[in-house]
């Protein structure tokens, strides 16, 4: 009877076990060395690693440029910043209830979630773009009605398709991320993925055999800006909106940039916009 | 922070809609996947090894992968290879179907087998073929003892048609998802979805409740 009963604890400390190192798994403590700083506080930040070139994985570490950016600003702003993917909508449940501290996601700001949450000054300029298959007609978001759209739940791309659309139409099709919904394209369910124009614009470089070619309608989407997402009221704000400014200054913000998208930054508009 | 039942009345037609969806997917694939469980039931408890092992292989393989998986692989692989064009609902019903009919098809060889041999071997030596027994003395017997675990399989199936989310079929879950992300609400639009699913078990658990009832022997 015992033995039974060891056993049967022993079993569940080894599950328990295993359960904590599936936790471990995404979390990624960067170090910046400025310890003796007062700041030096370790900050929970958490993304959605599901957006590459903003934020994927490789292996089980959250890399890409959204990732790059928050560690060099906080480690400018004097911060220690621990990474974790926690899927796109747990990000606002986490900084809405201050479980997390900042979020990295190629968050566009917009005035609906600025009512929720304090954004940093704009970091990229972006625009949603339309994904199609290289002999699709389709030319314009117009042509987009009466074809039915995929896309990444509660992002920017469902609002502009919705606007066209309208909200929660039949046609759109919602899914829990973009590489989801570029498959539903890939297998004939949908005519068109809308996202924003770097995932659509890396995903037709990195994959020319699936014969994809990207549609701009500047007309029918407005350019956006991606901002680091805080909760209300918080203090980092300020230290972070003054880090992002200084390494735009000190050309770290443009050697990242130039990493992950070998093009220079137009940081006019970007400071335009402050 | 305040419930905001505002959101859930904008949503409730979508609700609703998604509500019957789950409901036609629920019923469908409860309706396919028994006639396909009794077949493989019947066909796993084969004499001729054989012949049984193709069944032993399917019901292996869709017992010992997860559910979600073969969502995915029917979704993006088997139904575009077939029709050219991926389809949410088309496989949401074959996935859940193919699924439950390993479920039930363990669940109808236990039954079948748990009916003692002897009315086997008495209808036999009264002149009976093997299928005339089966038809006429073993399965009616085995079908009372089914209804329990069936029971508990179709309610299991018509909660994990939720799954079906991920691959954008419009059933209720999927409404709740977008209730969810365009407000980020957790509370209003997964409460909503609980409570439905609750309301939909309890009319099909009072459902077999009365077939029960009606099929107990005096």
């Amino acid at each position: 009877m015992l033995k039974k009963v060891s056993f049967l604890v022993f079993a569940v400390v080894a599950s328990l076990l295993l359960i904590l190192t599936g936790c471990g798994k995404d979390k990624e403590v960067v170090t910046t060395g400025k310890e003796e700083d007062a700041n030096g506080k370790t900050l929970r930040i958490v993304t959605d690693a599901n957006y590459a070139p903003f934020e994927f994985l490789e292996g089980n570490k959250v890399v890409g440029f959204d990732i790059d950016f928050i560690k060099a600003v906080a480690k400018e702003a004097g911060y220690e910043a621990k990474v974790e993917s926690v899927g796109w909508d747990p990000i606002f449940v986490e900084i809405e209830s201050k479980r997390a501290d900042v979020a990295v996601s190629a968050i566009t700001v917009n005035d609906e979630r600025k009512q929720t949450y304090d954004f940093s000054v704009p970091y990229f300029l972006s625009t949603n773009k339309i994904l199609v298959p290289e002999k699709s007609d389709i030319k314009s978001g117009d042509e987009l009605k009466g074809n039915s759209i995929a896309v990444q739940t509660g992002t920017t791309g469902q609002e502009a398709v919705e606007k066209l659309l309208g909200k929660n139409h039949k046609d759109i099709k919602k899914f829990e991320n973009n590489n989801l919904a570029i498959q539903e394209l890939l297998q004939g369910g949908a005519a068109a993925v809308v996202a924003d124009n770097t995932v659509v614009e890396e995903y037709v470089k990195n994959n020319p055999d699936q014969k994809l070619k990207v549609v701009e309608d500047s007309q029918a989407f407005n350019e956006e800006f991606y901002g680091l997402m805080f909760p209300k009221g918080s203090e980092l704000k300020a230290d972070f909106d003054k880090a992002v400014n200084a390494i735009y200054e000190n050309g770290k913000y443009a050697e990242i940039y130039k990493e992950w998208f070998g093009v220079e930054p137009d940081l006019e508009t970007l400071k335009a916009q402050q | 922070m305040s419930f905001r039942w505002d959101i859930i009345f904008e949503y409730a037609p979508f609700l609703l809609k998604g509500a019957l969806l789950t409901i036609g997917l629920s019923v469908s694939s409860i309706l396919i996947g028994t006639f396909l469980g009794l077949l493989i039931g019947l066909g796993k408890i084969m004499r001729n090894k054989v012949l049984a092992a193709p069944f032993y292989f399917y019901v292996t393989v869709f017992r010992g992968t997860p559910l979600l998986v073969q969502i995915f692989l029917i979704h993006f692989g088997i139904v575009p290879f077939f029709t050219g064009e991926t389809n949410a609902v088309a496989a949401g019903v074959i996935a859940l179907s193919l699924n439950a009919a390993a479920y039930i098809a363990e669940i109808f060889r236990a039954g079948i087998q748990s009916i003692d041999n002897g009315q086997m071997e008495g209808a036999r030596s009264l002149g009976m073929t093997h299928a005339q027994t089966m038809i006429h003395v073993v399965l009616p017997q085995a079908f009372k003892r089914m209804i329990p675990p069936l029971g508990n399989e179709f309610i299991v199936l018509l909660k994990d048609s939720s799954l079906l989310c991920v691959i954008a079929a419009p059933e209720l879950m999927y409404w709740g998802k977008a209730m969810g992300s365009q407000y980020f609400k957790v509370w209003e639009p997964y409460l909503a979805c609980a409570f439905i699913y609750l309301f939909l078990t309890l009319v099909l658990s009072f459902a077999l409740n009365g077939l029960e009832r009606r099929l107990k022997t005096v």
